[in-house]
């Protein structure tokens, strides 16, 4: 599913060059949930970032269902978003003026999806996530535990293979942050690969596979070990 | 992503702010509505130049110039009444021509008791009536038998009336004219118009007149056409003919309208593009308001950009989305500057007296015009929308 190959990344601050990744090697199987872990500074969002194709690594090679994305173009890129990731971010990012059932139907727009199949799925998606009662409301009328489903709701209305969660319960009591993890399981049952980048061990232990990231490297289990002790 | 999405998606972006985008709106809807009334006004203006120069109907003047020669063998040249009965009906045979309106003008006295004034008497054949309306205000106007039978009668202007009979009314008295008596029978209405002021005048039928002045020479001859086709092949037979009758070689010539109509056009164009061109500079200025909060929007909305991306949106998806939110602002407001500019023109117009022109040519292009400037001004913000980073945007706060 997912296959990443030394894959570094570095960033030019004033005429010095800071390398964030240094060689990632990385292998995600079809239908895994997979916790991303790491203190921050660690590189882990700009591994999720790759992952997301919303960044491209400055060497290596990404692969993506098959797909080498890693000299993708901005447009196909983005097509690649929105057809095969979905994505749930920590502050939620729904769009303030569209209510919950617009928000779902984003995607699907770009996807160039028709309007009454759009909305017949929006609406499906919105069960899903038990919001039924809730479509017609704004996001500000909405609990932070509700837009969170709403937005587990648009990453999965364009049926990726990947759902892409970056701290996804960051916002979010524990109560709520349980519910929301327990919605991803369920996603991550029906065959759906779930990546949740989070720094709270709760979280991570609803993953089946949790990968430590440390100065742009990944750890292998028993530097973790290793790490934990000292 | 359909066109009709993208411009439901800026409407409702545009009603979001609905104070800033009627004040972004207003310099183009100031801006078009002072082009479409400059233009509107101008046409309107030249239109009743060129009507009241050409005067009604299809018609030309001819007018007399002696050359030099035939002033030096017969010095009286320039006094004499250049047309004679004969060049009347000759005139009349011509087949372009539908009617010959002949007049005689000179200037004498006239008086009422003890009153005086210089007044211009003219004298008209019947088919003057038929191209000048004499506008009764008061008493009657002439019938067939004033002409035929060289009535004594005549109508009288209001300037006149208001000289010699101040508020009497002088309809029925008898007026001296180059000490010769005349019945009043009418008062004509008080001229209007740009080019109308009022004169002292009398008119009488041209039996009358002269038997008057014992002339029966004409001094204006105007012909009518039967068409405006046929206009300048009647004036250049009427010329051709009236020169071979007196023997003469370009003496007889016809006042060409058009051309003059044309030259006061030029002006009136001249004029508009100006103060067009003056009306135009608002609109670009209103243009520059619309980039102005166009660039504050797109920072504004940095992240609902970032979201979008996220989600699929193509750099030239998110363009077209701000490219069509600024052409929306400008369309409405050209719109509702069309309807701003038609309306005080139509008001400005009714109370110049003088039509108002809002051609559908002039609407058509105020609205791709507007759309224009919606694109050309909301090229460079939409430009710097597309081109954010989506990581970037995502982390704006």
């Amino acid at each position: 599913m997912i296959q990443l190959d030394a894959i570094t990344k570095s960033f030019l601050l004033g005429k010095e060059s800071i390398h964030v990744l240094n060689g990632i090697s990385l292998q995600i199987e079809q239908g895994e949930f997979v916790a991303i872990m790491g203190p921050s500074g660690s590189g882990k969002s700009t591994l999720m970032n790759i992952i997301g194709c919303l960044d491209k690594p400055t060497e290596g090679e990404y692969y993506l269902g098959g797909e080498n994305v890693s000299h993708y173009n901005d447009k196909e890129l983005a097509r690649v978003r929105n057809q095969s990731i979905g994505f749930v971010f920590q502050q939620f990012h729904l769009l303030p003026r569209l209510t919950a059932l617009k928000n779902v139907e984003l995607p699907m727009i770009y996807a160039g999806i028709s309007k009454k199949e759009r909305q017949a799925r929006a609406e499906e998606a919105l069960m899903k996530v038990g919001l039924s009662d809730r479509m017609d409301h704004l996001p500000n009328a909405l609990s932070g535990g509700q837009k969170q489903r709403v937005a587990i709701a648009r990453s999965i209305v364009n049926k990726p293979k990947l759902i892409l969660a970056d701290e996804p319960t960051g916002a979010l009591d524990s109560k709520t942050s349980m519910d929301i993890m327990e919605q991803f399981r369920e996603l991550n049952g029906e065959g759906v690969t779930v990546i949740v980048v989070t720094h709270e061990s709760e979280v991570a232990e609803y993953a089946n596979r949790t990968i430590m990231v440390r100065d742009g490297v990944i750890q292998s289990p028993a530097a973790m070990d290793r790490g934990r002790l000292t | 992503m359909s066109f009709m999405e993208n411009l439901s998606m800026s409407l409702s972006s545009l009603k979001a702010h609905k104070m800033r985008s009627i004040l972004t709106m207003l310099g183009i809807i100031i801006g078009v509505g002072a082009v479409i009334i400059v233009v509107a006004i101008g046409q309107g203006g030249e239109a009743m130049l060129k009507s009241q120069i050409t005067g009604p109907g299809n018609t030309i003047e001819m007018f007399y110039q002696p050359s030099d020669e035939e002033v030096r063998s017969n010095p009286n040249a320039f006094q004499q009444a250049p047309f004679k009965q004969e060049d009347i009906r000759a005139l009349e045979q011509i087949p372009e021509i539908k009617r010959v309106v002949a007049t005689s003008t000179k200037i004498s006295s006239a008086r009422f008791q003890k009153d005086t004034a210089d007044v211009s008497t003219t004298g008209i054949n019947q088919a003057y009536l038929q191209l000048n309306q004499l506008k009764v205000a008061k008493g009657r106007g002439f019938s067939s038998a004033d002409f035929l039978g060289g009535r004594r009668v005549g109508l009288i202007s209001n300037k006149l009336q208001e000289k010699l009979f101040k508020e009497e009314n002088p309809v029925g008295k008898v007026i001296m004219i180059a000490n010769q008596p005349i019945e009043i029978i009418g008062v004509l209405e008080k001229p209007t118009g740009l080019l109308a002021f009022g004169s002292m005048e009398v008119f009488l039928p041209f039996q009358t007149w002269r038997n008057i002045y014992g002339s029966s020479d004409f001094t204006q001859v105007t012909l009518q056409a039967s068409s405006a086709e046929q206009l300048q092949t009647a004036g250049k037979k009427a010329a051709r003919l009236l020169n071979n009758l007196h023997n003469t070689e370009k003496s007889y010539q016809v006042i060409n309208m058009e051309e003059i109509a044309q030259g006061v056009g030029q002006v009136t164009k001249i004029m508009t593009l100006i103060i067009g061109s003056i009306a135009g500079i608002s609109l670009f200025v209103g243009g520059i308001g619309v980039m102005n909060i166009m660039l504050v929007s797109v920072t504004e909305r940095t992240r609902e950009i970032g979201i979008r991306m996220a989600l699929g949106a193509t750099r030239g998806q998110v363009l077209t989305q701000f490219l069509i939110e600024s052409m929306t602002l400008t369309l409405i407001g050209g719109v509702l500057g069309i309807v701003l500019g038609w309306g005080t023109s139509t008001i400005v117009s009714f109370f110049a007296g003088w039509p108002s022109l809002v051609s559908w040519q002039v609407v058509l292009s105020g609205v791709l015009f507007s759309m224009v400037i919606g694109v050309l001004f909301g090229l460079l913000p939409a430009n710097k929308a597309a081109k954010l980073d989506p990581i970037d945007s995502l982390r704006y706060e």
